[in-house]
């Protein structure tokens, strides 16, 4: 195709071929070329098929504001092609046809209509009801317009960028660019998106007069050149605003270009104030075929031929309603196409200098007429137009038809930001009304069509913009009031076309392209009580497609208003949502971060093999081979020596004068006993008794003490405490230590002679006692808190390591461990371990509803300081006589029957409690378990019937039976 | 919906910094007599307000201080000073929904 | 098919001074509870006061998933006989609710996700509902989509797969049931706001609407997320709920490729593909209460993030809608229905959180019940709001819920 090369317009370069892929054939466009310009330079007309009808679809907006453009582009589906600027080598697929576009087998379908009225699904296929899965299935592949195959792996790279800025202005048009450029002066930051990869918006295309003798085309210019040499504005083009929020939150999206490191980005904005200046997009015209391949907007017509250098069509009838309409005519006149006729839907009202012009140039003009009927099988072949009162009508061979009711403004970044509209008769629009806070409109938006007034209002929403950043000279009301004087000085808002269908049935005469939803399917919804816009949209799926409610947003409400004869003020516009422009997910992902913590000790236990596994915010080793039952790393804990990597344990110190008054509220057991140098086992609740975390105290001097948390609720302790004291003013601070402190759990009978070979103080049990607590150095050098606990059950040093020091701390007790057999052991290790020791793992023993008592843990309730207010108490002692709650039991399986899964239920004809843990032991040689039961069934002694998932009809049986089951006496690890 | 909570200590911040801590009870009550339902309305029972309230927030990824603001719970907007106590339910079909 | 288009729920009618019953709210709960009034108990002359259009809340935002896997033996048979009920309604209603028992996918992402998860399917498979657990090759198997490498934040251990779980039309529900229930005479009052309730001697008396006062011996309140709110207001009653905003969103439609509902609790998502071909996922609760029925720029990203690791595919699809709804939380994520006792007269059902959807057809039914013959059934007795006094939280959650430190 010979394309119009010479317009100063131009954004094209056909000099520069672009070679692409199309239905499996090779085809050129120019450097340039929109995904959709290039395949209509090569004669492509019908771009796809209609979701429900499969009618043929083509070019109609030329900014994707419908779904009749998107294709299959490189795997990707339902690219917006009018908005994808073409590239080397692109694949490109047609969507949702059996056959091809041009010939689809499923065209019949557009036949069928009157099988399927609006919501005709609920109705249909449910009798008898074995033929809906089958309809289903059938169903299911008829809809969705495009494919992405399960397997698909998205290419590119994707970015992602937070920012701070004074104004952010959203809209790249004359209004947006002068509003920005007047924020800018002011000193402030401020940035400006544009969805286009140019600035210029309204004026960018046209070659009309701005003023004197330059053209609108060249103002754009101007203006861009401005915008682009301000060094506080920081520009991003091809970029859409997808969301606003109050709080004037942005964000968007940005097309990479070639030399960018990304080929999309998200953008989030945190903005003091933000100006919209989205402008407007066309209203769609609603006649018989109005989506017929050959029917396009105003727009799409003008800049096919101005942007794009190509003719839209030989011959052509317009059928529109507003001044751009006759200025494209004319303009598209003078490039060679020809105009059959233009039906103005105004009766009067015309700018009389377009109309002269028109008259000039012999071009037919019928003012009162519409376009009723779009004729050609596949593509326009021929239009019917009528008076607006349907009484006269004509008919016209042609291949075009340049049809809009009008404008309508973009106010979605208003809506979904909480701003309301208000229907206004004049313009015919749905115009701002309470815009929210520190947000103001400009431009087009408000129905201008002046350039010298978009470019004042634009002005005027930037001052107000600067003048609500509380820094530099950010001007004065003065100012503001003098820019207000100066806009009622210039024309205001255009009149706007009323009407929006022609006089027509409608049954073919489409409101919403995607879903393809015609006129008389809104009749009919309306008719079954479905009465207002809001609900209609669900029932007949209006606007609810990837054209986000561009085509129907504000005729639905209109339309539905005029068919119930109700009042300008009762006209409400359908809800927005974001994203404002289909966003791809690997976009809003961004560079998606894994966040994970580890320990000091990752690496080398990782080398020694350790299996990890995410437990809560840390990356922790659970197995040390691939014997998942842990025999190995078991065994030699209790016959040797093992030591266990246990940094995320939580780490807190908390000091000062009500240091014991906060531990009481939130500790169960009395800390004002706690002496010198000694370790307390306690245990926190909430407020409903129910225990929510376990560690040891450790009183280290006065008003001084240390605690570790359980892993999981470290990252809460600080704020558990605060939380429960924030209104005593007590005077005590706490430091979290669990990053800068690690901890070694040396377990194992050996462990004490492990020990000894790298420390120089006494470690006899007569020294360092069982629950006792001591400070020293190793290599006079790193300081150790050390505990002697019993997790496990065996003899055992916790050692407490600043985390600088792990490294050296984990490779002196591995050298001196040698000659004792030392091992790692990972967390299911411990848990076996700890089980048959009976010490429970809270959220394993326990559940949100089990209290302190339940899991026999009451011995560490103190319940004689009633005026510490300790956080559960109160619980504690209202459930303590209830006999209907669950106690925590140990059990041995009967017969030597293996250990039930974890989760297994206890039964007899109801639920009665389940298994928390259970395990074949290797140290006893039998299945053993823990789980929490009625404690009607916890006596000593009682069978338990334990139901396992896929059972079917076998159980296992159990006894309930003392605990621990482990050296009841402890004197393995008192040793 | 893009939440900010003006920290006494760090001042304005975006709201994902700070943990919710439930409305404005008062201290906690005397376990003398306390009744179990008395028990519970201090633990469990909210007003829901749907409004302006008074309510505790945690600035988790910040000082770490605990404090009070008013928040609109319909516009998730920050109040200086509560215009009304206990405004009516003002709620399903107020400006926010008819917009959203 | 070809049926002359009426007014599916009866022309618009004067509120009449005295009903039998008024139900406060016209969500699915109300409906059906009002529809099962009058099938089953020949209760009829019930208004429904809707401040909005029914389904406006919940009813209508919700991403109609259900299922009847849940945690304790005192929710599974309510959930068991709501899905069991969704093909029997279709045919009652003769309206095409559009169940798909296209069976849900929860994912595990680690040994004790994986213990948490058998003790739910054996008390599925307890109480007679399928459930299963499978290793991830299985769910592979199941979601070709899946990606069940190593190299994702959290990899999948496996999934308990739930067959007759699946996607339900949620507005069909909403106007089948409408339906329904005025075909049987209840009437449907939109655009009417209940502004006060009125009690005589101990006993509910009447309803003060936006459109005059009613007279009534009953009142259910069950007004989805406005519920606890709406009890304040009017009853003085305050309840352990926190209302938060819920999101939810879709893609653009797709031919099938996502067979199964898949849920993931570690990734804080789940998607199902609709019968329209999108991609419908969400999850995300705000932290904090409030009633805007907001969507968030952090969640839609949280979301994305999600995805492109579990459904790696769908990085190359495009999101076309986020919304918001509401979910009024309970402590222990069980719900709340009472009647009688806080007055004579007054029920309420509400705390349902994010699972009003799932249950509203058993919940009608019951409730209806309870309301007919004024004595509790035994499938409700465990939702007493007593229970939070009593110290006796339902379960339904294993983990602490996480949104307030009381809790």
């Amino acid at each position: 195709m010979n394309r119009l090369n010479h317009l100063p317009t131009l954004k094209v370069d056909t000099t520069d071929k672009i070679a692409f892929i199309y239905k499996g054939k090779k085809y050129y466009g120019a450097k340039g070329d929109t995904v959709a310009s290039a395949l209509f330079a090569n004669g492509v007309r019908i771009f796809g098929r209609s979701l429900k009808y499969h009618r043929p679809r083509g070019l109609y907006s030329l900014d994707g504001e419908c779904s009749n453009t998107c294709m299959e582009v490189d795997g990707i589906p339902n690219v917006r092609c009018e908005n994808t600027l073409l590239k080397q080598g692109m694949v490109i697929k047609e969507q949702n046809v059996k056959g091809s576009a041009e010939n689809d087998m499923m065209g019949f379908l557009d036949k069928m209509d009157w099988a399927m009225p609006a919501g005709f699904y609920y109705n249909v296929m449910h009798k008898p009801a074995m033929i809906w899965p089958l309809a289903m299935k059938q169903i299911r592949k008829a809809a969705g317009l495009g494919k992405i195959s399960p397997d698909y792996e998205m290419p590119g790279k994707f970015d992602e960028v937070f920012l701070n800025t004074d104004v952010c202005v959203i809209g790249g048009g004359p209004a947006g660019m002068m509003a920005a450029l007047c924020a800018a002066e002011k000193g402030l930051r401020v940035i400006l998106m544009e969805s286009r990869p140019w600035l210029g918006g309204f004026f960018e295309y046209r070659s009309g007069v701005y003023k004197d003798r330059q053209t609108l085309h060249d103002r754009a210019l101007h203006l861009a050149n401005e915008v682009k040499a301000q060094d506080n504005i920081r520009l991003f083009t091809h970029t859409s605003a997808v969301g606003t929020y109050n709080n004037n939150l942005i964000t968007g999206f940005q097309i990479g270009k070639k030399e960018d490191v990304f080929d999309e980005r998200y953008i989030e904005i945190r903005a003091n104030s933000v100006v919209v200046a989205a402008g407007c997009i066309e209203r769609p015209l609603i006649f018989d075929n109005n989506e017929r391949p050959g029917v396009m907007q105003i727009g799409c017509a003008l800049r096919m031929a101005k942007t794009y250098g190509q003719l839209p069509g030989k011959r052509c009838v317009f059928s529109i309603g507003h001044d751009l309409g006759l200025e494209a005519a004319i303009e598209l006149h003078d490039l060679g196409l020809s105009i059959a006729c233009i039906a103005d839907i105004r009766e009067d009202g015309q700018d009389t200098v377009l109309l002269k012009k028109i008259a000039d140039k012999k071009i037919p003009l019928l003012k009162g007429w519409v376009a009723t009927k779009a004729h050609g099988r596949k593509i326009v072949k021929k239009v019917s137009i009528s008076s607006i009162d349907g009484q006269i009508s004509k008919t016209f061979s042609c291949d075009l038809i340049v049809a809009s009711a009008g404008m309508t403004p973009v106010t979605g970044h208003i809506t979904v930001a909480l701003g309301t509209l208000k229907y206004d008769n004049h313009t015919g629009f749905f115009l701002p009304d309470q815009m929210p806070e520190k947000m103001y409109a400009a431009g087009r938006i408000f129905g201008l069509n002046d350039p010298i007034s978009i470019e004042a209002s634009g002005m005027l929403a930037g001052l107000k913009a600067a003048h609500d950043c509380e820094r530099g000279s950010t001007g004065s009301l003065g100012e503001i009031r003098e820019a207000e004087k100066v806009m009622t000085g210039l024309p205001g808002p255009v009149r706007g076309t009323k009407l929006v269908t022609a006089p027509v049935k409608g049954r073919k005469s489409f409101i919403c392209f995607d879903e393809d939803a015609t006129i008389k399917n809104i009749k009919q919804a309306i008719e079954k009580g479905f009465d207002v816009p809001e609900l209609i949209k669900r029932f007949t799926a209006t606007g609810l497609g990837p054209g986000q409610g561009g085509i129907p947003g504000h005729n639905l409400p209109l339309y539905v208003a005029r068919y119930q004869g109700l009042p300008d003020v009762s006209i409400r516009p359908t809800n927005v949502r974001p994203p404002l422009v289909p966003t791809l997910i690997s976009t809003y992902a961004g560079v998606n971060h894994k966040m994970f913590k580890t320990t000091p000790m990752d690496e080398m236990q990782k080398k020694d093999g350790g299996v990890f596994r995410n437990i809560g915010v840390w990356q922790r080793a659970r197995y040390f081979s691939d014997d998942f039952s842990c025999k190995k790393e078991i065994e030699n804990v209790r016959n040797n020596v093992g030591m266990l990597d246990g940094s995320t344990l939580g780490k807190f110190r908390l000091h000062g004068p009500d240091a014991v008054k906060a531990l009481e509220r939130v500790f169960v057991s009395d800390m004002s006993k706690l002496k010198q140098g000694r370790i307390k086992y306690s245990a926190m609740c909430n407020d409903d008794g129910c225990v929510i975390d376990d560690g040891v105290v450790v009183k280290q001097g006065e008003n001084d003490y240390y605690f570790t948390t359980s892993t999981g609720r470290a990252g809460q302790t600080v704020e558990w405490i605060r939380y429960h004291t924030r209104y005593d003013g007590w005077n005590f601070a706490m430091v979290n230590l669990t990053d800068s402190l690690g901890v070694i759990n040396l377990s194992g009978p050996n462990a004490r002679k492990v020990l000894e070979k790298i420390v120089d103080i006494d470690l006899s049990n007569e020294a360092f006692g069982f629950s006792e607590y001591k400070e020293f150095m190793i290599a006079d050098t790193i300081p150790i808190r050390a505990m002697r606990l019993g997790f496990v059950g065996e003899l055992s040093y916790e050692l407490h390591v600043p985390a600088s020091f792990m490294k050296s701390v984990w490779i002196m007790l591995k050298e001196a461990g040698k000659e004792f057999k030392i091992q790692n052991f990972g967390v299911e290790a411990q848990n076996v371990l700890r089980m048959e020791k009976c010490h429970i793992i809270l959220g394993q023993e326990s559940e949100q509803r089990t209290n302190l008592l339940d899991v026999g843990l009451g011995f560490l309730w103190d319940r004689n300081k009633a005026e510490a207010k300790t956080v559960g108490s109160v619980a504690l002692r209202q459930a303590e006589g209830d006999k209907t709650r669950f106690k925590l039991v140990g059990f041995k399986t009967e017969n030597n029957s293996r250990a039930p899964r974890d989760g297994a239920l206890i039964v007899d004809d109801k639920v009665r409690g389940y298994v928390c843990t259970a395990r074949d032991s290797f140290s006893l040689n039998e299945a053993v378990g823990m789980a929490l039961v009625e404690a009607e069934l916890s006596q000593i002694g009682t069978r338990l019937e334990i139901y396992e998932d896929e059972c079917g009809d076998d159980r296992i049986y159990g006894k309930v039976v003392a605990m621990p089951f482990y050296d009841p006496e402890g004197k393995r690890m008192k040793m | 919906m893009a939440l900010t909570i003006t920290c006494p200590i760090c001042g304005k911040r975006n709201g994902y910094e700070f943990k919710f801590g439930g409305e404005e009870k008062g201290p906690r009550p005397d376990e003398k007599d306390l009744t179990p339902t008395a028990w519970c309305e201090y633990v469990h029972m909210n007003k829901c307000v749907a409004g302006v309230q008074e309510e505790w927030w945690f600035h988790k990824d910040g000082c770490g201080s605990w404090f009070k603001i008013h928040r609109d719970t319909t516009t998730n907007l920050e109040m200086e000073v509560p215009k009304v106590k206990h405004p009516a339910a003002k709620i399903g079909g107020g400006k926010s929904d008819e917009q959203a | 098919m070809f049926l002359k288009n009426k007014p599916m729920w009866g022309k618009k009618t004067k509120l009449k001074s005295s009903y039998d019953v008024v139900i406060i709210g016209g969500g699915l709960h109300s409906l059906a509870t009002a529809y099962y009034l009058a099938k089953e108990h020949g209760v009829t002359d019930i208004a429904i006061i809707e401040k909005n259009y029914i389904g406006f809340g919940g009813a209508g935002r919700n991403t109609a998933i259900v299922r009847a896997n849940q945690r304790t033996q005192h929710n599974v048979p309510l959930y068991k006989e709501a899905l069991d009920l969704w093909p029997v309604l279709t045919k009652e209603l003769d309206y095409n609710l559009m169940f798909n028992n296209c069976g849900n996918l929860n994912l595990m992402h680690s040994e004790a996700a994986m213990k948490a998860a058998r003790m739910t399917i054996a008390t599925a498979q307890f109480h007679g509902v399928e459930s299963h657990l499978i290793d991830a090759k299985e769910a592979k198997e199941l979601v070709p989509a899946l990606n069940i490498s190593e190299d994702i934040t959290f990899p999948i251990h496996g999934a308990m797969f739930h067959p007759p779980g699946g996607v339900v039309r949620h507005d069909a529900v909403v106007w089948g049931l409408a339906k329904g229930a005025a075909k049987k005479g209840v009437e449907i009052h939109q655009q009417t706001e209940a502004l006060d309730i009125g009690t005589k001697n101990g006993r509910i008396s009447s309803v003060t609407t936006s459109r005059g006062v009613i007279n009534t011996n009953q009142v259910l309140i069950s007004a989805g997320g406005y519920s606890a709110a709406l009890i304040y207001d009017m009853m003085g009653i305050k309840l352990p709920i926190s209302v938060l905003t819920i999101q939810a969103m879709v893609t653009q439609p797709l031919k099938p490729v996502l067979d199964h509902v898949v849920s993931s609790g570690a990734y804080h998502c789940y998607a199902n593909q609709t019968l329209k071909g999108e991609i419908a996922t969400g999850a995300h609760m705000d932290p904090w209460p409030n009633y805007t029925t907001l969507n968030t720029a952090h969640y839609i990203k949280h979301q994305a993030e999600a995805l492109s690791e579990f459904l790696p595919c769908l990085r190359g699809v495009r999101f076309m809608r986020i919304w918001g709804g509401l979910a009024d939380m309970t402590p222990d994520m069980a719900p709340i229905m009472d009647g009688n006792e806080q007055i004579e007269g007054f029920f309420m059902d509400c705390g349902w959180g994010y699972f009003g959807f799932k249950s509203c057809s058993a919940v009608g039914k019951y409730m209806a019940q309870f309301m007919a013959t004024d004595q509790c059934p035994d499938m409700l007795k465990p939702f007493a709001l007593k229970r939070y006094e009593e110290h006796k939280l339902m379960g339904e959650t294993a983990a602490l819920v996480n949104y307030s430190p009381d809790n």
